[in-house]
């Protein structure tokens, strides 16, 4: 559901807290302080969250992190998890080699 | 929330959020109206990262060069996000003599304006670049082009601008412009908000034909599907931006560790134009990974992790539009990238940005004008 | 391109109910799993289930999964391993790595079925090699029987942080304690009881702090929480564990589903992302459905039910049974769906504080505060009476959808009547024989035999018992009480085991006769 979004509303400053060094995407070791404060970067989508951090990126694909950056995101918003989007997933559901990718039958 | 601004902007991708800090780096006051929830949803960040000359149509070529020699080099700096931008040249591959055709007819074009670009055989091929294929018969050459992460440099862009005081508005599709007095006026949302302004751009991609259409413009352009895919994290390899002769596919290594490529099946021109549908076909990644590994062998145990797709927005003639609307005063169409967007996108930004202020132009638009498009029949 | 009237991705307990359904019906039917093994989680599942007859109750999961597998197999449905989907595409096309190649497949129709992944919470540590999942431990112990650690605390007390600590104590490990912010037990109580009365403490409105140690887990740190979730000052306290295992809740694996194109719905309730779905579990995409936890988290019990609905959807949408035939037997599986969605921890009833039984007995706030009775709240309940000789004692206190007591009494002494969730009665009227059928069937083994007449000042409990090495008669111990204190000398003086009893032994211990309704567990 696409909604209204007024970038420049007021969420307050970024302040540093003590648990902002803990890493919260493990395979893209992207830590709770870069999340938070991108939000203050004015990254207020989980997908441009994605793009800007590449958290949710790697070889899980954000199967752990996602509610977690969610939660994050949505703390520093000061708005309600459900009001963010989530995320989007694509193929392939595992990482998958190339060269077994590219036997699919198809014309080489 | 805001609604007037000097310079309304339709459309948050790269070229837009460009646009607007070019703006406001100049004092102008500017709203950002995107019709997705995020920014930079559209074709800005679903590319394959080229930031190139060779390849491109000479009526490109000049801000394409101006970009290159003068904005990219410096903008992690200015815009104070590491835009992972690398100048380590684009080697255009062939596999066959057939391809070196099309490679040398595309190396005099360009060299004919000024472009360092050259011929190379299989043996140099093999020294700039010791990962690829032995299959490889020669390329072009062109060591100022190079790549950039299209996520971070759209959203770069954006954060600057947004510091500079620019107003962004995501989830709200324009439908519709107006006119008053005889110039461009207001922006009208699906959502039923009106904007108001003394100048628009619009830069939504292929949407624009329908947004100028209500003012009575057409621009004859196509939406054309291509798919992406993304590779784990390889040791670094190579710096280089890769392209074939064939086309049939584009990518690079970022600074991440992993390779993103772009292709497509040769299937999409039969896809029902579905802006809204971004799924990529069964066969999509099957088929770039064949084609990667006829000219990057190594990689075939690289995991791919994932896959997308976007709409690109294919102008008659395949060169963009940027151009004032002599019909429309105040109205500035930039769109029709036909997939040269997001390397472009730096240069086309400063230029609009010129257009809207009446500055001298960092070169001459009047090839890309709009209203070039004439039946030849 | 292979074309089936069926593909199901995922053969666990929907996936595979699914499929006997279609194929039943006369579909050919395919099911592909990413898993070496099938049946998903039920495996894993090495307790017995609840519910009543027609939900499988009292089986243990991975037999159920062994009846699933032998009757879709029966049915000639093709079961696919190792085979992971990497994608739905457009016209219900599935690409599918199997072997080293990728193989596409198009369903007439296509159910989901991939089920969920573990939640994780952050604390300092938390990504030390020796912080796992729940479920992982379960795979490690169940599946490739390796032990997590030697000891383990246990981040969650809803049913699988329950049930898996109950495992880990099988497998031999220390559970040192058992964690929820939660000021409150989030899953059955009889799961927690099972586990207290080993003697592993419970804190609730407690959250973990920090995972100490360099490159593995060397200890934990725990802190009590206040209303904002806020560590009280001064309330630490410090474990040494080589293990931390998180069961805080599950996500449904929707990402197929999403990348399909279906619309989805984030609700908390169901556990996150869930396609939206009719009653019959199809998605936005005509023939497209989805099944089990993928759409919402619940039991495997539930998800089994939901399959058997999608399987007959599917196979009306194909034309291969009537609307009639697939309206009669929706109307049997959404009783048995609803029957399952009752009592106090029913989907409706989620995040709510209950504070009396459907009968109107207090709740035992003890129970959901340190997960086991107190001796006075326990004489409370209907299945707890007096009586002369042998007599079962069943500590049963919530409404939970489960009546295999009632049927395993060969004497009619234990009722629960048509509304499986009531709390069992135990009829004074009838004679217990003490056969210690009903002890073997509860699968929250909170049934005991007790028999205060049984030696002058003795009193005989019997107990279930599932932990190994099994004590034999005359082995003198201690007998612990409900929250895991000693109260008494014990001896064993029976240890009864029987095919029938499904692995549930009866371990009967002779305390001194004012223990009777004290002593619950026993230890050499």
């Amino acid at each position: 559901m696409v909604k209204v979004n007024d970038r420049m509303r007021d969420i307050g400053e970024f302040i540093p807290a003590k648990d902002d060094d803990i890493l919260i995407c493990r395979c893209e070791e992207i830590t709770k302080g870069e999340i938070r404060r991108a939000v203050h970067d004015g990254i207020f989508t989980m997908e441009e969250m994605r793009r800007y951090l590449r958290n949710g990126m790697g070889l899980c694909q954000g199967q752990t992190c996602g509610k977690l950056v969610k939660n994050i995101m949505a703390k520093e918003l000061k708005i309600s998890p459900l009001e963010l989007e989530p995320e989007t997933s694509r193929a392939p559901m595992r990482p998958i080699e190339m060269e077994i990718y590219a036997k699919d039958g198809g014309n080489v | 929330m805001k609604t007037t601004a000097e310079v309304i902007i339709v459309g948050g991708g790269v070229v837009g959020n460009a646009a607007a800090y070019y703006l406001a780096k100049k004092g102008v006051d500017v709203l950002v109206l995107e019709a997705d929830d995020s920014i930079g949803h559209g074709g800005s960040s679903r590319n394959g990262g080229g930031v190139r000359q060779s390849g491109r149509d000479v009526r490109e070529l000049p801000y394409a060069i101006y970009g290159i020699k003068n904005l990219w080099p410096t903008l992690s700096e200015e815009l104070g996000v590491d835009v992972e931008y690398h100048q380590g040249g684009n080697l255009r591959l062939g596999l066959e003599e057939s391809h070196l055709d099309i490679l040398r007819g595309q190396v005099e074009r360009a060299t004919s304006l000024g472009l360092d670009v050259k011929m190379v055989d299989a043996k140099e091929v093999q020294e700039i670049c010791p990962y690829l294929s032995d299959r490889i018969v020669g390329a072009s050459w062109c060591p100022t082009d190079g790549h950039a992460n299209p996520m971070k440099t759209t959203l770069a862009f954006y954060k600057r601008a947004r510091e500079l005081g620019v107003t962004f508005i995501s989830g709200e599709k324009v439908v519709e412009l107006k006119k008053q007095k005889g110039k461009i006026r207001k922006v009208m949302t699906e959502n039923g908000n009106t904007y108001e302004g003394e100048t628009v751009i619009l830069a939504a991609g292929y949407e624009s034909r329908k947004i100028a259409q209500t003012v009575g413009i057409d621009i004859p352009m196509t939406p054309f599907f291509e798919a992406c895919l993304v590779t784990e994290m390889q040791p670094p390899m190579f710096d280089i931006m890769l392209g074939v002769a064939t086309a049939e596919i584009y990518g690079h290594q970022c600074d991440h560790g992993s390779f993103v490529f772009g292709s497509g099946t040769g299937l999409e021109a039969t896809l029902e134009p579905k802006l809204d549908d971004l799924r990529i076909s069964a066969l999509d990644v099957s088929a770039n990974c064949r084609a990667i590994m006829k000219y990057v062998p190594m990689l075939k145990d690289a995991k791919i992790v994932r896959s997308w797709g976007g709409w690109m927005d294919i102008t008659h003639d395949h060169v963009p539009v940027i151009s004032k609307v002599s019909e429309v005063p105040g109205l500035i169409l930039a769109c029709g990238m036909s997939g040269h967007g997001f390397g472009t996108g730096p240069a086309v930004g400063l230029m609009l940005s010129q257009m809207v202020l009446d500055e001298p132009l960092i070169c001459d638009s009047t090839p890309l004008r709009y209203d070039r498009f004439k039946s030849d029949r | 391109m292979k074309r089936y009237d069926l593909v199901i991705v995922g053969a666990g307990p929907a996936g595979l109910s699914a499929a006997i359904e279609a194929a039943k019906n006369g579909l050919n039917v395919v099911v592909y799993d990413e898993n070496s093994k099938p049946g998903g989680q039920l495996f894993k599942q090495i307790h017995k289930f609840f519910g009543s007859k027609e939900h499988k109750a009292k089986i243990r999961g991975f037999k159920i999964g062994e009846e699933l597998l032998e009757e879709a197999d029966k049915l000639g449905v093709e079961v696919v391993l190792n085979a992971i989907v990497l994608g739905l595409h457009p016209e219900k096309e599935l690409t599918i790595k199997v072997e080293e190649e990728v193989i596409h497949v198009k369903g007439d129709t296509v159910i989901i079925a991939t089920g969920a992944a573990e939640n994780m919470v952050t604390f300092r540590g938390w990504t030390l090699p020796g912080v796992i999942g729940a479920g992982a431990a379960q795979t490690m112990m169940n599946l490739n029987k390796v032990r997590p650690g030697d000891k383990v605390l246990m981040l969650g007390t809803g049913n699988v942080g329950l049930v898996v600590s109950y495992q880990l104590l099988q497998a031999g490990c220390e559970v040192v304690a058992l964690v929820d912010a939660a000021p409150r037990v989030g899953g059955y109580g009889v799961h927690a009881a099972k586990v207290a009365r080993t003697g592993v403490p419970f804190y609730l409105s407690h959250t973990i702090i920090e995972a100490e140690g360099k490159d593995h887990v060397t200890g934990v740190v725990i802190g009590e929480v206040d209303a904002n979730w806020n560590i009280i000052p001064g309330s630490e306290k410090h474990f040494d564990v080589d293990t931390i295992c998180m069961a805080v809740g599950l996500s449904p694996m929707s990402q197929l589903l999403k990348s399909a194109g279906c619309k989805i719905v984030e609700d908390p309730k169901k556990g996150g992302v869930v396609p939206e779905i009719d009653e019959l579990g199809q998605t936005s995409i005509p023939g497209v459905y989805a099944a089990g936890d993928v759409s919402g988290i619940e039991e495997a019990s539930s998800a089994m039910i939901e399959g058997r609905i999608a399987g007959a959807a599917a196979s009306e949408y194909l034309g291969y049974i009537t609307k009639e035939e697939l309206e009669e037997k929706i109307k049997v599986n959404e009783s048995a769906l609803d029957a399952l969605r009752q009592g106090m921890f029913a989907p409706k009833n989620r995040g709510k504080l209950l504070e009396k039984t459907e009968e109107g007995v207090d709740i035992s706030m003890n129970l959901l505060k340190k997960g086991y009775l107190l001796e006075e709240e326990v004489e409370k309940y209907p299945g707890v009476t007096k009586q002369k000789g042998v007599h079962p004692v069943i500590e049963c206190t919530q409404n939970i959808p489960c009546n295999p007591c009632q049927d395993s009494c060969p004497k009619g002494c234990i009722m629960v009547g048509k509304n499986i969730t009531s709390l069992p009665v135990v009829d004074t009227e009838k004679q217990c024989i003490g056969c210690g059928m009903c002890v073997a069937s509860c699968s929250g083994q909170s049934i005991f035999l007790v028999d205060e007449e049984f030696e002058e000042g003795y009193a005989s409990i019997t107990m279930p018992y599932e932990f190994l090495p099994l004590p034999k008669v005359g082995d003198k111990g201690v007998a612990l009480d409900r929250s895991g204190a000693k109260v008494c000398e014990a001896e064993v003086v029976d240890v009864r085991k029987a095919p029938v009893f499904d692995h549930t032994n009866l371990l009967t211990i002779k305390v001194p006769v004012e223990m009777s309704m004290k002593a619950r567990f026993f230890k050499n």
